[in-house]
């Protein structure tokens, strides 16, 4: 079995790429050099890199930057991969998406998010993010229905380890080091790079994977306050100010109206909508990655944080040696 | 009394910048975006959604005969502008030209061309004359306070270090390649246009040079110096990509006093001559800082709670008045002249700089030397 694997020099994709070989895989891999899937961008050359591979693992995302940056990468880029896919015949195609792309907002306090929430409806009111990988994900559900591509698609929350700064917009607004926690006793939905990288892996064979997209979230994860306080404690040098949690629709109120009177003076990070989806305090299932992929987290929550902790006071060494 | 039909707005190509565009026009009651188009239908689709424009095209022809615009805006990348340009003249419509107006100036001229033979107006996306602080700088010129003009500052810093810094490294087919100018062909206008608002001439002479990051030795040049000279007037662009803080100014010295337009700040600085004899003046031109800086805070402050304090207020100001100008049939508030000066100065800039260098060097180590001998705008053109 020959894997093509996306953004295989990418945080999740190094993990990825060895878990394949460990499982005896031939691998091709697009190699990062800056940006993650800029070869896939270009149509022509997207079937001669698909062209001999089996399995082709896309996992390449761009994850910040303006809205048509993200659609060209995210978007433009996935249909170039799936069309050279459908026409090479290949045995099975995994896409790494994204938990942004359920409807969250729609659930209540305490609700489970599973696989049955129904996808975001309006993500272009979101973030550029969660719109990209929503329509990524159409264009590939597409190409499933219509073509016959054997599609699996996992939906991972929040990809941390080391490599990566564990703190994210679930915990609340991320500035530098300057913290605006939003409430504090929603579930983080966390995956560690190594669990969530062998579920990748399996997606590629289990044998009920292809026509499903499945979560994956490790057990256990911490509560915003929770991880923000274990984070302080360890890695130290965050400012943060919590809005409790009954504050934060009025908080997001307020400055949605100010965005608009202003006529957008102030970016519209903070809406209504986005911090329903964001912020509210779900319960997050990952039952369906066990059954179908007969997956487990192995790395607990506690050492996963340990170890990405570490990575991050090794870091600030490393800065504080460059610049001493 | 009814009330004028609003201009209906076409804008083709949606990438980064078109988002700029799509906010601005929104804000202006006399115009509506009709139409995006894009050739990946899935940026026009996105453009569409987000900004509730109703019409959604991968081809300009068919946008251009369904959609029935009243102006284009290309916001394409730079090869494109002039043909797609001309294709929304030759319909009929009004365009507007995202920088750099065209690759070369033969193509600003085939352009101007196209304009005069539709009766169409052109404007060029030098949107940062608009900006209130240049406006400001250019209003204490017209009244006296600089005395003449004797020499600009042009400062353009470029932060390499987002996404678009990372598509142009890892992608040796990226667009910014093929240009004549390469990094620097996409921005460098700014740094140009507000030197030609005070340099009248039409052929300046051009020193250019341009070099490397040290630390990307096989990247493409990132840095770039350049000198002009014209009959009474001088001028220097510095644009670095890594100098920090990253910068968006200009200094116009005249001969009674200097004045800075600080564009990210919007801010003006003034350097003026201190009338406090010896140690006094050392106390007296920081006290005279402080005081402007103080005043130049409250006014920020005062605009921020006003609403006033937009990022891109001087493209909003450049839509208002070439909406104007079609509407009141006017002159363009970016004239051919000015464009195709800047135009010119790019060309020569671009060729001397290459000039300077053996092409085994423009791969990243600096110049010992820029070129001795200097190039006119006009030279370069021919």
């Amino acid at each position: 079995m020959t894997a093509l694997v996306t953004g295989g020099t990418g945080f999740l994709g190094r993990s990825v790429v060895a878990g394949l070989l460990a499982d005896g895989w031939r691998v091709r891999c697009l190699v990062r050099v800056g940006s993650s899937v800029r070869p896939v961008r270009d149509r022509r050359r997207a079937g001669g890199r698909v062209a001999g591979c089996t399995h082709i693992f896309h996992l390449a995302a761009e994850m910040r930057g303006a809205t048509a940056v993200l659609f060209l990468t995210n978007v433009v880029g996935s249909r170039n991969l799936l069309d050279a896919a459908v026409q090479a015949g290949v045995e099975r195609f995994v896409l790494v998406s994204s938990l942004a792309v359920y409807d969250s907002g729609r659930l209540r306090r305490g609700d489970c998010l599973d696989e049955t929430c129904p996808i975001e409806p309006q993500p272009h009111l979101r973030d550029a993010y969660t719109y990209s990988k929503v329509v990524q994900e159409q264009v590939a559900w597409e190409a499933h229905r219509v073509r016959g591509l054997p599609l699996a698609v996992i939906r991972p929350g929040v990809i941390y380890g080391p490599g990566r700064d564990c703190l994210s917009g679930r915990v609340g607004l991320v500035v530098g080091k300057y913290v605006l926690a939003m409430g504090g006793r929603q579930t983080m939905p966390y995956t560690h790079v190594a669990n969530c990288a062998r579920a990748v892996v399996l997606a590629g064979t289990a044998p009920n994977a292809v026509g499903r997209a499945v979560n994956v979230i490790d057990d256990e994860t911490p509560t915003g306050r929770g991880l923000l306080k274990a984070y302080r404690r360890a890695v130290g040098g965050v400012r943060s100010v919590t809005v409790p949690g009954a504050l934060v629709p009025v908080l997001s109120g307020l400055y949605e109206w100010y965005n608009r009177r202003s006529r957008g003076q102030l970016p519209a990070v903070l809406t209504r909508y986005r911090s329903r989806a964001m912020w509210t305090p779900l319960r997050y299932s990952n039952a369906e990655a066990k059954a179908v992929l007969g997956w487990r987290p192995e790395k607990t929550v506690a050492d996963g944080l340990h170890e990405t902790f570490d990575w991050l006071n090794r870091q600030k060494k490393v800065a504080t040696t460059a610049t001493g | 009394m009814n009330e004028p039909r609003k201009l209906r707005v076409a804008i083709v190509g949606c990438g980064q910048i078109a988002d700029a565009h799509l906010q601005e026009v929104r804000k202006l009651p006399a115009a509506q975006v009709v139409a995006v188009c894009d050739r990946y239908p899935d940026l026009a689709r996105q453009a569409a959604e987000r900004f509730g424009v109703p019409g959604v095209f991968d081809d300009v022809g068919k946008m251009l005969a369904e959609s029935h615009p009243d102006v284009v805006h290309v916001t394409t990348p730079p090869h494109s502008h002039a043909p797609l340009a001309r294709q929304a003249l030759a319909a009929g419509t009004h365009v507007y030209v995202e920088k750099p107006f065209t690759v070369d100036a033969a193509e600003a001229d085939a352009v101007f061309e196209a304009a005069r033979a539709a009766g169409r107006l052109v404007c060029a996306g030098h949107d940062q004359l608009f900006d209130p602080s240049w406006l400001e700088l250019r209003r204490r010129f017209r009244d006296g306070e600089l005395g003449q003009a004797v020499h600009v500052d042009s400062i353009f810093g470029y932060d390499l270090s987002g996404s678009f810094g990372r598509v142009m490294f890892s992608d040796p087919g990226h667009w910014l390649h093929r240009l004549p100018g390469g990094l620097f062909h996409n921005n460098i206008s700014h740094a140009v246009y507000k030197i030609t608002d005070f340099l009248p001439d039409e052929r300046p002479r051009v020193w250019a040079t341009w070099f490397g990051d040290p630390d990307r030795p096989s990247g493409p040049p990132t840095e770039l110096r350049v000198m002009l000279q014209g009959a009474e007037v001088s001028a220097t662009i510095l644009f670095s990509s890594r100098a920090r803080p990253v910068q968006k100014l200009a200094r116009v010295y005249g001969t009674k006093q200097c004045v800075e337009a600080d564009l990210d700040a919007r801010v003006i600085r003034r350097y003026r001559p201190v009338g406090a004899p010896g140690p006094f003046a050392k106390i007296a031109a920081p006290l005279s800082d402080l005081s402007e800086a103080t005043r130049s805070a409250a006014r920020n402050a005062w605009r921020f709670l006003r609403s006033d304090l937009h990022y891109f207020a001087g493209m909003n100001e450049l839509f208002r008045q070439f909406y104007r100008a079609i509407r009141d049939g006017g002159e363009s508030p970016t004239p051919e002249r000015d464009v195709r000066r800047v135009t010119a100065i790019m060309d020569a800039i671009f060729a001397t700089a290459r000039e300077g260098q053996p092409p085994a060097a423009v791969g990243g180590q600096p110049a010992a030397s820029a070129n001795g001998r200097p190039a006119t705008a006009q030279e370069v053109v021919r």
